[in-house]
């Protein structure tokens, strides 16, 4: 049992495709989703974003947007998309060590708020590298899109 | 009378003018086609956000929503979407006759902006309008987040303060590469019937909603909807501008070559009549030496 599943961002289509299962992180807590799911519509957290079709695995790094399910589909509008054998690890090491050290700096309380989430941003496409490259962590290049 | 040598230098560089704006026109071609395609690019999401809306909306109601709210209209936000430079025609000016036009026919209403586009701005500036917010330098390749700091202006004067009761957009829709047109669309409050489902496209129950409100997904699904109307509008601008710098820079390219014809006839018969006296005088010499 498949279901219809988009991928998309405010500027372009990322993935199209009839899939089996995706899993996703919302602002309550990660979910799976199969085919026959209850309608239900949610806010995205930053996280990893899975996908599988058949044997095929495709992850992708996602922060922000919204999720709408429906029994035979599921739409995903991102605000921030990445596949995840195209997240660049020493930008986001980077990212993440900027962000700590200025952390550990008395902030306002709105720059104070973006630092945290650069750092999370930057935590969780570290943390999605790691996994990949791990034993068993293997994950298929999508159809269709080329690199950004 | 021009001299041989003057009319030599002109032909030179009406010919280097031809060079530049052929140049222009290719690039402003091979620049339409790909806004052209980043505009077809953000359809999708907008679709499928629309789509979202009108099924929420079969259930729920968005009256009581600030996105929504239909008040008496003393204030009217414009968001103005122009070029950064000219030499595109009158697709600008074509524009701000629009909007003088939208003005003059709403007496008694106050009328403040938010410019994307440099051409638009100096246009604010010399009406004496209130300017708000500038945004300049949007790149045809740039990201979303290049417009949206005129975005963030537009819901913070319309939703959060108030001030505005109706948020208008003006921009030059490309309709083929010989013609664009000047449109104004009202774009806040958001018309409840383009809400209505087309087809049977609703379902029966409702959606399980996460957060458990579905005003807070509204919070976030509304803004974004806003956001991406602007972004296909300032990317269809681009097309427009590129096509009619194509077409202005074609004509530019078509006049120099009758300039160069026009200057090149004009060249040979001085020429020619330079040596027709030449000749003269030598054989009128020749012969007055034979009589002596």
């Amino acid at each position: 049992m498949s279901f219809q599943l988009t991928l998309v961002t405010q500027e372009k289509s990322l993935l199209t495709e009839v899939v089996d299962f995706v899993q996703a992180k919302g602002v309550e807590g990660e979910f799976g989703v199969l085919t026959g799911h209850t309608p239900f519509l949610t806010l995205l957290d930053v996280g990893e974003f899975i996908v599988k079709k058949g044997e095929s695995t495709y992850a992708y790094f996602v922060a922000g947007g919204i999720v709408e399910v429906l029994p035979h589909q599921v739409t995903v509008l991102a605000d921030i998309v990445e596949r995840a054998d195209e997240i660049d690890a020493g930008r986001a090491e980077k990212a993440r060590n900027n962000a700590e050290k200025a952390l550990k700096e008395p902030l306002a309380e709105d720059s104070r708020l973006l630092y945290l989430q650069a750092f999370r941003r930057a935590s969780v496409r570290l943390r999605i590298v790691a996994r990949r490259s791990a034993p068993g962590g293997n994950i298929n290049t999508p159809p269709g899109t080329g690199p950004n | 009378m021009a001299s041989l040598r003057s009319i030599r230098t002109r032909i030179k560089s009406v010919k280097n003018t031809r060079q530049i704006t052929k140049a222009m026109e290719m690039v402003a071609s091979a620049k339409m086609r790909r806004a052209q395609q980043r505009v077809l690019d953000t359809r999708p999401y907008a679709d499928r956000i629309h789509e979202i809306l009108v099924r929420m909306g079969t259930r729920s109601s968005f009256s009581d929503h600030p996105y929504f709210q239909i008040k008496p209209v003393k204030k009217v936000g414009i968001i103005l979407v122009s070029t950064d430079r000219g030499l595109c025609g009158p697709i600008n000016s074509n524009l701000f006759r629009s909007i003088l036009k939208f003005m003059g026919e709403r007496p008694g209403i106050e009328f403040e902006f938010v410019t994307i586009g440099k051409k638009g701005r100096d246009f604010v500036r010399r009406s004496g309008k209130k300017l708000v917010g500038v945004v300049e330098g949007v790149k045809d390749r740039g990201p979303i987040t290049e417009i949206l700091p005129a975005t963030q202006v537009v819901i913070e004067e319309f939703a959060d303060k108030g001030e505005w009761q109706e948020v208008w957009i003006f921009y030059t829709q490309f309709v083929s590469i010989m013609s664009q047109k000047p449109m104004m669309e009202r774009i806040l409050p958001i018309k409840p019937e383009h809400l209505k489902p087309t087809e049977g496209a609703g379902l029966t129950g409702d959606y399980l909603y996460e957060p458990d409100d579905s005003r807070e997904i509204l919070d976030v699904l509304l803004p974004r909807y806003f956001e991406t109307i602007i972004f296909q509008r300032v990317l269809e601008n681009f097309a427009s501008e590129y096509s009619a710098r194509m077409v202005a820079m074609k004509n530019a390219t078509t006049n120099a070559k009758e300039v160069i014809y026009g200057l090149t006839l004009t060249y040979n018969k001085l020429r020619q009549a330079n040596i027709t006296k030449e000749i003269s005088e030598i054989s009128s010499g020749a012969e007055a030496i034979q009589q002596g």
